[in-house]
Formats: structure tokens, C-alpha cells, sequence
């Protein structure tokens, strides 16, 4: 690094040696490339860089985020993302659309239900295809099923990163059920592989009916009997309420999506905003908290799961009989065009834009993750708290590696 | 005979490590034996103890120190399968389970494992304070066990000034955290290190106020004459008499022992591990184990200052002479009459009857591998003891009823400690250091302030707290 010379012994360059020990540290090896690359890797008196991850325990996948810090506050982070790049946007151009659907799995890989979904649906949308009613109904049951599977680990991941060690294993308690359910029914524990254009592979079978109506039974009152010992646990309040607190400018501003979105008060749900599939026959409610602190965001998730049981029920009784996937021919053919769809993710709006030139394969696929806003967020509400906040606000906006880094 | 049918190569490790432990005890024995016998050992320790003429209570704290020392590793033993066990219970898993009855020895083959593990200095630390940092947080926390008065008679070493030692040792132990901290050449060390000393230095003022109250109804620091002054039923406890004071001292002691929710100095979601980033194999290991025998160390006093130590919180005399049982007149447990052959009796004979008993089972049944053997071995052996306790509660009742409460009490703030690990998260440092010197500091002074009112209040009407 050029400029003036380092203060702090542990960055003093005469005592840097050229061993793994400098590999760790944060400044990156070549000049800085812009401005503000020079304004953050440049040190005041007193001030340190300090490497959060690729391998740190609560940064959620392998995000780096290089903080600088006065003492214990946070004066300053540059999150470093692509330790998961695999350049999936261009991998969905390569195969036809039914591959772009494996290929699209692991960008969301804590409900893959969702990312899978985006190929689907542009190629839906392209082909003006009437998906028949059964398949809807199973998709949006599965979608569900998914989202609070994921909500309840992000309560889990909420705790242990303020160090409550029991939260996590309740959370896996729900979302074991809930997988094993799906992989009953998909065949698969994470990545599912589940949506096809035109329906889902597979109708509802009787194991996974089973375990869901056993599952059903009982998910409601624990899930309320596990977060009693969140809710009004002092500490846990102390940590979270007031923190991080996101205004409706600056996630407007962002483009933050879901619930860190729904924490500022603003009603914004695609599921009701831009209703697609069956939601618009379904009644549920868009939980808002107005706070938009991390506390906020947490009571959101809960409320979430709740709604979510809610349109499960709704959907079990709804549910009317027929085949799950439409007639279409096996080597499908897309017609030219381009299509935009936005459906909501656990994490927010996920968008998918694709133009298809005629042939099988995706001309363009582009991909909205709401997981890159989200981490934008952590930019702003981060600098001025302590370290250990960095962990809880970090946490309560949930982003997920594998969207970001595509 | 199979022991000697089995080559050597043919052992497991657990084998090649046990049978020359064998070979060396029963030699130690043998000399021990054969000089105690032939009367060569006697005239030596009488000569020793002819030497030493009024010196003889350096040789009883020599005794006491490597008595407390060794008594330290199956403490942290203990602690560690607690809070395995409890805290799975919590989190409804089903814990270790594997090794050992109920998976007892699964923190014994951590302790294994530890040792095993590649000792690992990187390049730029500081390898003088590196190397030391282990030593002093592990010693510190041992030291103070010697205060500790475990049963009428049964302690380390009577000192008049033991809870102003037990403060003043106890408090060494951030010196060896800073150490760490700093010589390990990394950031998240750096923190850790200076996070442990300003909680462990702040805490430390409502800790020792917290027991000013005590000090001044008993007028004395030691240790023995404190639990004394709480003989009676339960309600002659500290506890009961200094509420607050028990209340803050608790706390105070969660911080010291650097336990959720005071556990930032090593919060593994931020700083990784803290000052221990660094450290591998038995020097991670000594910090490892300094954590848990703070906590028996703690859990202990606060027994001891608040929940009346060896007292039994009823009266069992009459039970006991209700069923037939007279308690006999108690003989005072002076380590230093017994001399080496306490020393003997406490480090080389378990060990000893364990590999015997091992030696045997194995020969007899060689169908069975030698940890099979050692475990059987290990449960036979805790049965004869057992019976030798039996045996000796016929002899010194009170000491072995005076045992049976302390470790009662100390034990079940041990699991208070656990459950509160298992259901709290972590505080801010700033809330941290607010809590202590907002609400802690002033109420522990409060607390000396009422606690004064009152004595000097009863004084005029003659009475005494």
C-alpha cells in the first residue's frame, strides 16, 4: 500500500513478514482502483482493518467483509463479494431451458424452491401457457412450505449470532420436518429440482401428505413456544431493538425488498402487489412492523410463518383434483420474445428477465436477487456500531451468498 | 498368559500407553512399599521433617498445591461432560453418549485428543508470552483453589487473608489473557485479549464489594471462620442475610468465569475464538481447561460465602441417631501428618488400582480390547472407593457429610451456570461494562452502606446481625 506510513504495530509493514499471517490480512495486493478502494484501505490514527470471513463463523456462506474499526466501533466495511461466482447468467444460456432450472437451484440454497422458480416462469410467461390448476396449487404449497422452513432458520441464525446456542437447534427441528417432507415429495433435501415449465414433476404423494398432516398439527404452537424464548428475553431485545434501523428512504433508495422492506412499514409483497400464480384466490395478511430496526425484522419472520400456515391450510383445502403438468412437446422451443417476472423469495423480490430468439435454449437470462440489495443495506446501517452488532444486523437482513455472487 | 502373546505391534495406542504406565507405577510402588517397610523412607521423612523443624508448613502447602493441582484436571472433566450433556438436554439432542457409561468419558478423550494435537506457534508472534499465556491463565485459576475450604479440616491452606488471596490470585488471570491477546499476532486475539480485560477488570470491583457486607458481620477474610459463622439451618446462609450481595456476586462471577451472558471474550460468532485464535493442541488446551475450573472455582465460593459451604441445611443429627448412626468425634484432616504418603495415596494409588484392575480384566478376558478393560476397570474401581468412602464416613463422618454438601451446592450452581449458557444470548461490551459499573457497582455499595446501618443499629439494641 502507498501513502502515508501505518501507525499501528500490527500494520506496521517493517514487522509484516512473508508468511500466511500477511495472506490474512485485508488490504488487497494490488493499488487501489478507484477512489473509494484509496479512501478505505488509507488508515487513521488508530484505526485497524479487521477480516471478516471468507471463513468466519456468521457470515452466512463465504462473504468477506473487511471492516475498519476504531477500538471496538465500525468505521467503515467493504463487503468483498465472488468467492461463489460460477457466472450462472451465462451457464443458463449454454443449456435449454429445462437445464437452466437445475442451474438455478443453488443461487437461493436455503429455499431453493424459489430460485428454481425463475426460469419456469419466464418460459411460462414466453409461451403464454396455462399451467393447470393442481400444479398451481402444489407450487404455491411447496413455495410456502419453503419459506417457513427458511424463516425458521433465519430465527436460529438471528440467536446464534448474538451467541444464544439453543435457538439454531429448534429452528433445524422445524426445518428437518419440513425438508424431509419436501424430499418425500421431491426427492431431493436441498436442492429440489421439483418446478417443470408447464407444472411439477410429481403429484402429491402419500408420504409426503402423511408427514405434512403431522407436521400441520403441531407446527403453529411450537413454532410459538420456541420463540417465547427469543421474544422477551432481555438481552435479546437489548441487542436488537433500535439497531440497525433501516428507514423507508434509504430501502426505497436500495431497492430492499422483503422483510427488511416490510419492517419499515411499507406493504410491499409481490405475492399481493403483482399477484401471479394462485395467491390472488388465497386470504392471508402482509405482516408490517414500522420500527425497521433488527428487532422489527426478527417479529416480522415470526408473523411471516404464521401467514404462511395459514395459506398452507388454505391450500390443502383448496385444492382441486387433475394432472400436474401441462401438454407441451419434449424438446420445447420457446417462442421469441422477452419476458420480466418478480415473485417473492423468503429474502424479497427475486426477478428473472430472459429473451428467448426462437430457438431452446435462452438467448439472455438475467437474474434479480433481492439478497444484493439486502447487502447493500449492511453498507449503511453497519459503520458507527460495535463489532458485535456488525453479526446482528448482518443476521436480521438474512442476505444469502449464493444469489449474490450468481 | 496374553499379555505376553500380544506383541507389541499388535496393541492399540491405548495399550502401548497403558502398559509402561503399569510398569512405572508398580515400580514407584515397589520403592515406596519396600522403603516404607524396610523403614528407609520413614527415617527420611522424619529427617526431612527434622530439617525443615518449624519450616513444615512449606512442606504441607508443597503437599496441598499438587494435591489441588491434580484435583483440578477431573474437575474440569466433570464440568466439560456437564455441560455437554445438559446443554444437548436443552437443545433436545441426545449429547455424547459413546464413550464411556453415558458417554462420562467423552472429555476425557477431548482431554486425549487435546494432548495429541499439533503445538502450533505462527510466525510473528510473540513466543516467550505465547508460550507462557496458558501457564498463568491455567495457574491462576488453580491457585485460588487453594483457599477453598471443602470440608471441616479438608482445605489447601488456612490462610486469615484467604478472600483477599482468592481476589488478589484470581485477578492474575487477565495478565495471562492480555498475553495471549497480544503475543498471538492476530486481530481477533487482540480484541478477545483487551475485551477480557476491561470485563474481567471491571467486574472485579462489584465482585469484591459484593462481599464487603459478609466481611463486616464476621469481621475476618478467612475462608473456614466465614462458614463457620453460617452453622445452623439454611436460614443462617449469607444467602438470607445478603441477598442483594448474593445477587451481585453471581453475576459478577458469571463475568469473572467469562460465561454466557458475559462471554464476549471469546464470542465465537465475532471474534472467532478471542485470545485463544491462536492457540492449538494442550496450550488451547490449558485455556480450555483454566475456563472450566474458573467455573467450579466460582461456583464453589459462591457456596461457600453465600450458601453456607459445608453446612447441611437441616440438622441430620437426629435423623441419623434415629436410624443408629452416632457421628463420631472428628479427626482434624491435617495433610501435613500424613505427609508423603497423602501425596502417595492421591496421585499414584487410583491410578495404580485402575491399571491393575485393567491388567487383570485384560488377561482374563482376552476377548475384550484394553479400553473395554479400562473402562470396566474404571467402574470397578469407582465402586471400591465408594466402599472405602462407606467405610471411612463409619470412621469421620462430618468430613464426608461435610464433603457431600459442598459439592452438592457447588454442583448445582455448576448446572445454573450450564442452563443459563444454554438459554441466554451474549451482551453488548457496552452493555456489558454499563451493567457493571450503572447497576452493579452502585448497588454492591448500597449494599455495604445498609449492611453497615443495620450492624451498627442492632449494636445499640445489643444484638448482632
Amino acid at each position: 500500500m502507498t501513502g502515508e506510513p501505518r501507525v499501528r504495530s500490527l500494520d506496521d509493514p517493517s514487522i509484516m513478514v512473508d508468511s500466511p499471517a500477511t495472506i490474512i490480512d485485508a488490504v488487497p495486493p494490488y493499488p487501489p482502483r478507484t477512489e473509494r478502494e484509496a479512501e478505505f484501505y488509507s488508515l487513521k490514527d488508530g484505526e485497524m482493518f479487521v477480516n471478516l470471513g471468507p471463513q468466519h463463523p456468521s457470515t452466512h456462506g463465504v462473504l468477506r467483509v473487511v471492516i475498519k474499526i476504531d477500538g471496538e466501533q465500525v468505521v467503515d466495511l467493504d463487503p468483498v463479494l465472488g468467492y461463489l461466482h460460477r457466472g450462472v447468467e451465462k451457464i443458463c444460456e449454454n443449456g435449454d431451458w429445462h437445464h437452466a432450472i437445475s442451474n438455478c437451484d443453488p443461487l437461493e440454497y436455503i429455499a431453493s424452491m424459489f430460485s428454481e422458480a425463475m426460469p419456469v416462469l419466464v418460459a411460462e410467461k414466453l409461451l403464454d401457457l396455462e399451467v393447470p390448476r393442481r400444479a398451481d396449487y402444489i407450487r404455491v404449497l411447496a413455495w410456502e412450505l419453503n419459506r417457513i422452513s427458511s424463516h425458521a432458520l433465519f430465527i436460529g441464525w438471528l440467536a446464534l449470532d448474538l451467541g444464544g446456542i439453543t435457538p439454531i437447534l429448534y429452528g433445524f427441528i422445524e426445518r428437518d420436518e419440513i425438508v424431509e417432507m419436501l424430499a418425500a415429495l421431491t426427492g431431493q433435501k436441498l436442492l429440489f429440482n421439483y418446478l417443470r415449465i408447464g407444472g411439477v414433476n410429481g403429484d402429491l404423494n402419500h408420504e409426503f401428505l402423511s408427514r405434512l398432516g403431522d407436521w400441520m398439527s403441531r407446527a403453529g404452537k411450537r413454532i410459538e413456544e420456541s420463540s417465547k424464548l427469543m421474544n422477551e428475553n432481555e438481552i435479546f431485545v437489548g441487542r436488537t431493538r433500535g439497531l440497525g434501523v433501516l428507514t423507508r428512504e434509504a430501502a426505497l433508495r436500495t431497492c430492499v425488498t422483503g422483510p427488511p422492506l416490510r419492517a419499515t412499514g411499507i406493504p410491499y409483497d409481490v405475492r399481493r402487489a403483482h399477484p401471479y400464480s394462485v395467491y390472488p384466490e388465497l386470504e392471508f395478511d402482509i405482516p408490517t412492523r414500522t420500527e425497521g430496526d433488527s428487532y422489527a425484522r426478527y417479529l416480522l419472520h415470526l408473523d411471516e410463518i404464521r401467514e404462511s400456515i395459514r395459506i398452507i391450510d388454505q391450500v390443502l383445502h383448496q385444492m382441486p383434483d387433475g394432472p400436474v403438468m401441462a401438454k407441451l412437446p419434449r424438446l420445447l422451443r420457446v417462442p421469441p420474445g422477452r419476458a420480466w417476472v418478480a415473485f417473492e423469495s423468503p429474502r424479497g423480490q427475486y426477478g428473472a428477465y430472459g429473451i428467448s430468439d426462437g430457438s431452446d435454449q435462452p438467448f439472455r437470462f438475467r437474474i434479480h436477487d433481492p439478497s444484493y440489495f439486502t447487502l447493500q443495506a449492511v453498507g449503511q446501517l453497519v459503520p458507527g456500531h460495535l463489532v458485535a452488532d456488525t453479526m446482528a444486523i448482518m443476521a436480521s437482513l438474512d442476505p444469502i451468498m449464493g444469489g449474490i455472487d450468481k | 498368559m496374553s499379555v505376553v502373546s500380544r506383541p507389541w505391534s499388535r496393541l492399540s495406542l491405548a495399550g502401548k500407553i497403558i502398559l509402561p504406565l503399569i510398569a512405572v507405577f508398580v515400580a514407584l510402588n515397589l520403592v515406596i512399599v519396600l522403603g516404607w517397610v524396610s523403614g528407609i523412607l520413614p527415617w527420611l521423612v522424619q529427617a526431612i521433617l527434622d530439617a525443615l523443624g518449624d519450616n513444615v508448613g512449606i512442606l504441607r502447602f508443597l503437599i496441598a498445591a499438587t494435591i489441588i493441582l491434580v484435583i483440578t484436571v477431573p474437575v474440569a472433566f466433570m464440568n466439560i461432560f456437564f455441560e455437554m450433556k445438559l446443554i444437548a438436554f436443552v437443545n433436545l439432542r441426545v449429547g455424547p453418549n459413546r464413550i464411556g457409561p453415558w458417554g462420562t468419558l467423552a472429555s476425557v478423550v477431548h482431554g486425549l485428543k487435546v494432548l495429541a494435537k499439533e503445538d502450533f506457534t505462527p510466525t510473528g508472534a510473540d513466543v516467550p508470552a505465547f508460550t507462557l499465556a496458558p501457564a498463568v491463565v491455567y495457574l491462576a485459576a488453580v491457585m485460588t483453589l487453594l483457599v477453598v475450604p471443602f470440608a471441616p479440616g479438608l482445605y489447601g491452606y488456612d490462610m486469615d487473608i484467604g478472600l483477599l488471596y482468592f481476589f488478589a490470585v484470581g485477578g492474575v488471570g487477565v495478565v495471562g489473557l492480555m498475553m495471549a491477546g497480544w503475543s498471538s499476532y492476530n486481530k481477533y486475539s487482540l480484541l478477545g485479549g483487551l475485551r477480557a480485560a476491561a470485563s474481567l477488570i471491571s467486574y472485579e470491583l462489584p465482585l469484591i464489594l459484593s462481599v464487603m457486607g459478609i466481611v463486616m458481620i464476621t469481621g475476618t477474610l478467612n475462608l473456614n471462620q466465614i462458614v463457620t459463622a453460617q452453622e445452623g439451618s439454611f436460614l443462617d446462609w449469607f444467602l438470607f442475610r445478603q441477598p442483594l450481595g448474593a445477587l451481585i456476586f453471581f453475576i459478577a462471577a458469571t463475568a469473572e468465569a467469562s460465561r454466557t451472558p458475559f462471554d464476549l471474550t471469546e464470542a465465537d460468532s465475532e471474534i472467532v475464538a478471542g485470545f485463544a485464535t491462536e492457540y492449538s493442541g494442550m496450550r488451547f488446551g490449558f485455556f480450555f481447561f483454566a475456563e472450566y475450573v474458573n467455573m467450579f472455582i466460582l461456583s464453589a465460593m459462591t457456596a461457600v460465602l453465600f450458601l453456607g459451604g459445608w453446612n447441611a441445611p437441616f440438622d441430620i443429627d437426629p435423623l441419623l441417631s434415629a436410624v443408629g448412626i452416632t457421628t463420631p468425634v472428628s479427626v482434624a484432616f491435617d495433610p501435613a501428618s500424613l505427609g508423603v504418603g497423602l501425596l502417595w495415596l492421591v496421585l499414584l494409588a487410583p491410578a495404580l488400582i485402575i491399571g491393575l484392575l485393567t491388567a487383570v480384566i485384560w488377561m482374563l478376558k482376552s476377548s475384550w480390547s484394553i479400553v473395554v478393560s479400562l473402562v470396566v476397570a474404571f467402574l470397578l474401581f469407582n465402586v471400591i472407593v465408594v466402599g472405602a468412602l462407606v467405610t471411612f464416613a463409619a470412621i469421620d463422618l462430618e468430613w464426608v457429610i461435610g464433603l457431600f454438601w459442598f459439592i452438592g451446592k457447588t454442583v448445582a450452581l455448576i448446572l445454573f451456570f450450564v442452563l443459563m449458557r444454554a438459554t441466554l444470548p451474549r451482551v453488548r461490551i457496552d452493555q456489558l461494562m454499563g451493567f457493571a459499573w450503572k447497576w452493579l457497582v452502585p448497588a454492591a455499595l448500597l449494599n455495604i452502606f445498609v449492611t453497615a446501618g443495620a450492624i451498627v443499629i442492632l449494636d445499640q439494641m445489643g444484638k448482632t446481625l
